[in-house]
């Protein structure tokens, strides 16, 4: 067994275990922590393949800003997490046994698979030249070939844009917010009004 | 293949793409007083891609990511054709609702574009970026009146089932990617006949499978949608019932008869068992729904499963049924929701069952339409349900799906239940009390689809057969 | 020729549906003046088809098919209209009948509220009446039979808030549905045996497959049998013969005139007509024709002798049609079947005349029915009791053989006896047909002239019997054996007897003059000399069949036997009725085990209440209870619906709301899936 091998099986462990733990963990930091931990291993796949700008973008992209912001969420909203988890041990069992079928059943096509032959054996995806960066690689395709799923998955965010907007800017009907624009422009024609009042009868507004 | 001919070929997504950006800056400086003329601009936007798609050249563009054939002409002209009448009426509803704003057109369009790119689909990365940027849009419609508790609870669902059901599409999506070492259709199949992936591949078919019957509400993937329909505006649960449920169903089509075609006998069992849950679901879930939203809920459950018995089949004929099908389905499911849109009671939208007790007093021409809608969805010849399902039951046992043909006929006594109480609600109850003048605009829409389910249906038949006929023909079925 | 007998065939029908469509819009007067002269002028047509047919231009058999009917494979049937002899004598009778019937309905009718009804009900029959006779092949005739049977039901139950009317017309109805089983099956092995239903195909293939069997249970049947026996079948439930015969007497709970038209002369003859129709057929089946002559023979003395003991006047001409149907069909039996025509031809005239006769006494009487409540009416009715005279003398036979001069029964009564013992040399059963013709010729006449005296003649009882039509005995005694007390009776005993008014005399007069001079005007055509010119073939007889011919040749005795033995019957008659008033009350009061048998028709009801009646009742109970209610229904419909009802419940309670469920669902469903594929995937 090389050094190459021994550190596969190390980042696949912890990868599992970590991911085992976002679900199982107590605290909810304490799942996003291991939620990142997930992350830095499979990274630590990534580079192993030698897709070490893929590597750097899950470290960038997930560790960096979505993890994060899981983070700030979860700190940030007042969640009782005891709450959340009281049916725990009811919905446990049976949840274990649906996983439990799911898992038999994907090692035993692994199996099988395994058996009769490695994946994709007659279509191999192209291996990437050798003295091209990765990003450069990826480059390549993204803009000529993918340049539909690319222009596409544009049209996706922008779609998550717009429904965020939609969904969060709104105007409640009695909310006051401060105008310092029209603070400012106040005089005293608009800000006053003179009303005269007849004695013993009051204001009536 | 040059990139000018890959353009031209998807002339139709490009054209609407750009007109969405387009309309979307112009309603962005113009503000929500310009949903009116970002709604006019939509529709004719979709009405020009609906041309561009219905004289389209056929062919692959894109490594093979994108397809132009018969099917998905087929398909885009039907979603373009029926979205335009979505923002109809939608944008009248939300104007009269108070929550008139102009990103809604703009979401229906990208939806539209989605369900394009779903029907033109190659690839399984287009497939989900299809499929995501279609889900997307309709969950934020979902949720659009955000001041609706009901709405917002039905679009989050909405949203974190989908989520889910992604998750199980990309699993899929990768597994196969892993097994059959390409993502593209034509490979996937190729490497399937070459018998190297056995069950590897497959077992990631059943995980796609299980994605894109979430998007067709199929059971056992059919739990949002009742909640969904209940919750979410009216016009927009009209125009989910009916254009992605076509979207996602010839996607399905595709993606096992091009990617799967090899495995026919494999998926098809797949295919029998949710579509044998999802009529039944549809059927007998809908015995005990007092709530019209819900109760069209489950019958849009039931309908998909019978689609996919037509899907079952595995033939040129199957496919033809799920195209014929698919279309009258939705203009049936545009017409129902376009008269709840349109009744309402003191401002309150009459959604109960028992809202609409001596309706046929009231408002006769309603109760008309909706009397004719359901007899239509009931499958009573000779109204456009009745067609609808005997292409799929000459289809089913034509290919010798004897159980399933009778499941459909079993399916369509039981659920004819519920269409024929309402039907008994509305002209035999006594009416509690008058009902708000319907608007014009959902009136003509109801009446419009009430009129196609019969007699129109008929001529319409003799045009629409040949065409799905040639369209179904692009699947490379037998 | 076409455009005349398809009017004749058709104006009752435009005539029932005007009436019967627009009977309230355009009034009471216009609906009876539309059907009436609709029926006048296929009475004149039919008469003109009838002269033309025989002695006219139109000579031998002609059909018109007017459209198709049924045409499935080999099987072909046409609306069509078929001319011959047979269907002409048909013609004349049926429209002459029913034309004279809607005139006397204008009288007798008058104060019912929905005469409409009435005459489109008429008419309609009339029309499935012509249908029937009019028929080339089975369907149409099965079209008529039905037609004719659905108007008679609606006839009898025309007063159908009496229940005894609805029960009844309902008698009758389901009666006949045994009767029209065995027609259909007839029907269906003709086309089995033949591959036809058309006569004109059918009739040349029988001498060749005559002589077809069929195994059945290890029998060797013979076909032809089998199929004529079946078809007898029918005609025995239409005709009201032995075994099918309950349900004639309880449908003269319809109005009078239906009793004259349906019961009398030409519903009920319709299976008379149907034998004589298919005598090419009966005439290769010997087994079938002796069935019919024995069933024939026994109904001519059951009804004869039923008819002894009756009080109610309508039911005693029931019973005596009863029998005479009978005599037709032994004459048929033997062979005879243009004498079984010609006494179709005669007893319609003076059965109908009989019948209205008898309206014109109810009529007269306010609707009472009782002969024990009559007596000395001939003072009062005059014109009906000159009538009713002519009818008895012409039912009776009365004519003087040495002269060859009588009234119409004389003449085809006596052919028919004449052709049983003609017949009876090489066979019993003909033997008994004679034996039984000319006991029930005495038997007829006794309860003929009873009939005439007790309402006619001897004191009159009507005046005592207002004073206590309640209190009496014997009506207390009536009461148990259907006999009913007519609901329109409480206005009437107060006035005396009055005479019918004119319109309902005058078809009388008409009828009179039939049943005078029918006989001696057809005689020698229906049976005598002129035979084979008058029929042409319309009628088939065997080459071996020579029974008229040896009738002819009768010896004396048999020639002056039925003028014996009905002026017997007119002797013990006029012994007891008009000489010695009151002994057959006090022999029916004494309750004699015959008398009870006969008052009581043999027993037959209670026979069936007991047997098929009760038998069925427990069978549909059985069916009813425990197949129906708990097995079909309980696991059917109602089971089906509480499983749908509560699988329903289910689902919308497992929509919980919750999204963790949902998502839960989801993953259940995938590992579901997962599974299922891999172990069918695995097979």
């Amino acid at each position: 067994m090389d050094l190459q091998a021994i550190a596969f099986y190390l980042l696949a462990a912890v990868t599992v275990i970590s991911g085992f733990l976002v679900i199982t963990a107590r605290n909810p930091v304490h799942s996003v922590l291991f939620l990142i931990m997930a992350f830095f291993t499979a990274a630590g796949l990534f580079v192993m393949l030698g897709a070490e700008f893929l590597a750097m973008l899950l470290i960038v992209v997930y560790v960096g800003a979505v993890a994060v912001l899981f983070l700030f969420v979860v700190m940030m909203l007042d969640v009782d997490f005891t709450q959340l988890r009281e049916g725990f041990a009811r919905y446990l069992p049976i949840g274990m046994a649906v996983g439990g079928v799911l898992a038999v059943e994907m090692v035993m096509v692994a199996v099988t698979v395994a058996a009769n032959g490695a994946a994709g054996k007659n279509a191999a995806p192209a291996a990437p030249v050798a003295d091209l960066p990765n990003a450069e690689a990826i480059g390549r395709v993204l803009y000529t070939d993918y340049i539909y799923f690319f222009q596409a998955a544009g049209l996706v965010l922008l779609v998550a844009m717009i429904g965020a907007i939609v969904l969060t800017l709104r105007r409640r009907p009695g909310v006051r917010r401060q105008n310092i624009g029209d603070q400012v422009a106040r005089t005293p024609a608009s800000g006053m009004k003179i009303v005269q009042i007849k004695s013993g009868e009051g204001l009536s507004e | 293949m040059t990139f000018q001919d890959a353009l031209l070929l998807a002339r139709p997504e490009v054209f609407l793409a750009a007109s969405t950006l387009v309309l979307l800056v112009w309603g962005a400086f113009r503000g929500d007083k310009a949903m009116g003329e970002v709604s006019i601009g939509a529709s004719l936007a979709l009405f020009v891609a609906a041309g561009f798609a219905a004289v389209s050249p056929e062919g692959t563009a894109f490594a093979g990511g994108f397809i132009a054939d018969g099917a998905s002409i087929f398909g885009k002209v039907a979603i373009y054709l029926i979205s335009p009448v979505a923002i109809y009426l939608g944008d009248r509803w939300l104007v009269r609702v108070g929550n008139g704003r102009f990103e809604f057109p703009i979401l229906i369009l990208l939806a539209a574009l989605g369900m394009g790119m779903m029907v033109s689909a190659g690839d399984l990365i287009s497939l989900y970026i299809g499929v995501e940027l279609q889900s997307l849009a309709l969950y934020v419609l979902a949720a659009f009146r955000r001041d609706d508790p009901k709405a917002s609870e039905a679009g989050l669902k909405y949203f974190v089932l989908g989520a889910l059901s992604s998750g199980l599409l990309l699993y899929g999506a990768s597994l196969i990617y892993g097994f059959a070492g390409s993502t593209h259709f034509d490979l996937i199949a190729k490497s399937i006949e070459g018998g190297a992936t056995g069950t590897g591949v497959l077992f990631g078919l059943v995980f796609l499978i299980c994605g894109l019957a979430f998007k067709v509400s199929a059971a056992p993937f059919h739990m949002w949608t009742p909640d969904v329909y209940e919750g979410a505006p009216t016009p927009v649960v009209g125009f989910f019932a009916a254009a992605p449920k076509l979207a996602a169903m010839l996607l399905l089509a595709r993606v096992l008869s091009e990617g799967f075609g090899t495995a026919l006998e494999q998926w098809r069992q797949i295919i029998v068992v949710t579509a044998f849950l999802s009529v039944a679901v549809g059927a007998f879930g809908g015995l005990a729904q007092s709530n019209i939203k819900r109760l069209l809920a489950y019958s849009s459950i039931a309908n998909i499963g019978y689609a996919l018995i037509g899907l079952s089949a595995g033939s040129a004929e199957g496919m033809e049924a799920v195209l014929v099908f698919m279309v009258l389905y939705m203009i049936d499911v545009t017409g129902f929701f376009a008269c709840l849109g349109a009744l309402s009671r003191n401002g309150k939208p009459m959604e109960q069952l028992s809202d609409f007790a001596g309706l046929a007093r009231v408002r006769p021409g309603m109760a008309l339409a909706l009397t004719a809608l359901s007899f239509s969805v009931m499958g009573l010849p000779p109204f456009s349900g009745f067609w609808a399902k005997m292409f799929v039951f000459k289809a089913a046992i034509a290919s010798g799906q004897w159980p399933l043909a009778v499941v459909l006929l079993l399916g369509s006594v039981v659920a004819a239940f519920y269409y024929l109480r309402l039907i008994k609600t509305m002209w035999f109850d006594a009416a509690p009390g008058q009902t708000d003048k319907e608007p014009l605009d959902a009136k003509g829409v109801a009446i419009a689809s009430a009129l196609f389910c019969f007699p129109v249906v008929l001529p319409a038949l003799a045009l629409l057969e040949p065409l799905a006929k040639t369209a179904a023909l692009a699947f490379g079925l037998k | 020729m076409e455009p005349i007998v398809t009017t004749l065939v058709f104006a009752p029908l435009v005539g029932a549906l005007i009436a019967g469509l627009f009977g309230r819009r355009i009034g009471d007067l216009a609906s009876q003046s539309v059907t009436t002269g609709l029926l006048l002028l296929t009475c004149g047509l039919s008469w003109m088809t009838f002269y033309q047919v025989i002695w006219g231009s139109w000579a031998g058999q002609e059909t018109f098919t007017l459209a198709p009917f049924i045409h499935i494979g080999n099987f072909i049937s046409n609306w069509s209209i078929r001319i011959d002899t047979l269907s002409a004598v048909m013609l004349v009778v049926v429209s002459s009948v029913s034309a004279l019937v809607h005139i006397y309905s204008w009288g007798y009718m008058a104060e019912d509220p929905s005469r409409p009804r009435f005459f489109a009900y008429l008419s309609l029959f009339t029309f499935a009446m012509l249908m029937l006779v009019t028929a080339a092949d089975f369907m149409q005739l099965f079209f008529g039979w039905e037609g004719v049977g659905l108007a008679s039901y609606l006839l009898i139950g025309f007063w159908f808030k009496k229940p005894s009317a609805s029960a009844a017309a309902i008698k009758a109805f389901v009666v006949n549905r045994v009767g029209d089983f065995g027609f259909a099956l007839g029907i269906m092995t003709v086309f089995w045996m033949f591959g036809t239903i058309q006569f004109a195909e059918l009739f040349p293939l029988i001498a060749a497959k005559a002589g077809t069997q069929w195994t059945f249970i290890g029998q060797s049947w013979s076909a032809i049998d089998l199929a004529c026996g079946l078809l007898f079948i029918g005609a025995m439930g239409k005709s009201a013969q032995f075994f099918l015969h309950t349900w004639l007497p309880d449908a003269m709970e319809g109005p009078t005139p239906v009793s004259a038209l349906i019961h009398a002369a030409t519903m009920v003859t319709a299976g008379v007509y149907m034998v004589c129709l298919l005598s090419p057929m009966f005439e290769y089946a010997p087994v079938t024709k002796q069935i019919v002559t024995l069933i024939g023979a026994i109904t001519a003395l059951f009804a004869a002798t039923v008819g002894l003991a009756q009080n109610d006047i309508k039911r005693v001409i029931a019973y005596s049609t009863c029998s005479q149907l009978g005599y037709m069909f032994f004459a048929a039996g033997v062979g005879a079947y243009q004498a079984a025509m010609f006494h179709l031809f005669t007893h319609a005239f003076f059965k109908a005349l009989l019948f209205l006769g008898a309206g014109s006494v109810i009529h007269g009487m306010h609707h009472e029915q009782d002969m024990r409540k009559m007596g000395g009416l001939w003072k009062y009715l005059p014109v009906t009791y000159a009538v009713m005279v002519i009818g008895t003398l012409a039912i009776t036979g009365f004519g003087i053989p040495s002269l060859h001069l009588g009234f119409a029964g004389f003449y085809s009564k006596d052919a028919i006896i004449e052709s049983a013992w003609a017949a009876s040399g090489k066979n019993g059963i003909a033997s008994f047909a004679f034996v039984v013709g000319l006991l029930a010729a005495g038997l007829t006449a006794f309860y003929s002239w009873r009939l005439a005296f007790m309402t006619f003649h001897g004191t009159a009882k009507w005046d005592s019997a207002h004073a206590d039509a309640h209190g009496h005995d014997d009506h207390a005694h009536d009461a148990g054996h259907g006999h009913d007390d007519h609901a329109h009776d409480d206005h009437g005993h107060a006035h005396k007897p009055h005479e019918s008014p004119l319109v309902m005399l005058l078809p009388l007069v008409a009828l009179a003059v039939g049943a005078i001079g029918a006989g001696y005007a057809f005689v020698e055509s229906f049976v005598g000399e002129h035979r084979n010119e008058f029929w042409r073939g319309a009628i088939f007889n065997a080459p071996t069949n020579h029974v008229l011919e040896h009738a002819h040749h009768a010896p004396e005795w048999v020639v002056m036997a039925p003028l014996v033995v009905s002026m017997t019957g007119l002797a013990v008659a006029i012994y007891v009725y008009l000489m010695n008033e009151g002994m057959g009350l006090r022999v029916a009061s004494r309750g004699g085990p015959l008398h009870t048998f006969f008052y009581n028709k043999w027993f037959f009801d209670e026979l069936y209440e007991a047997t098929f009646v009760r038998a069925t009742r427990f069978l549909g109970d059985v069916f009813w209870k425990i197949g129906d209610q708990k097995i079909i229904d309980g696991f059917g419909p109602d089971g089906v619906a509480a499983v749908s009802a509560s699988v329903g419940r289910r689902l919308s309670k497992a929509q919980s709301g919750y999204v963790y469920h949902y998502a839960f669902v989801m993953l259940l469903g995938v590992a579901g899936l997962l599974s299922y594929a891999l172990w069918a995937w695995a097979h």
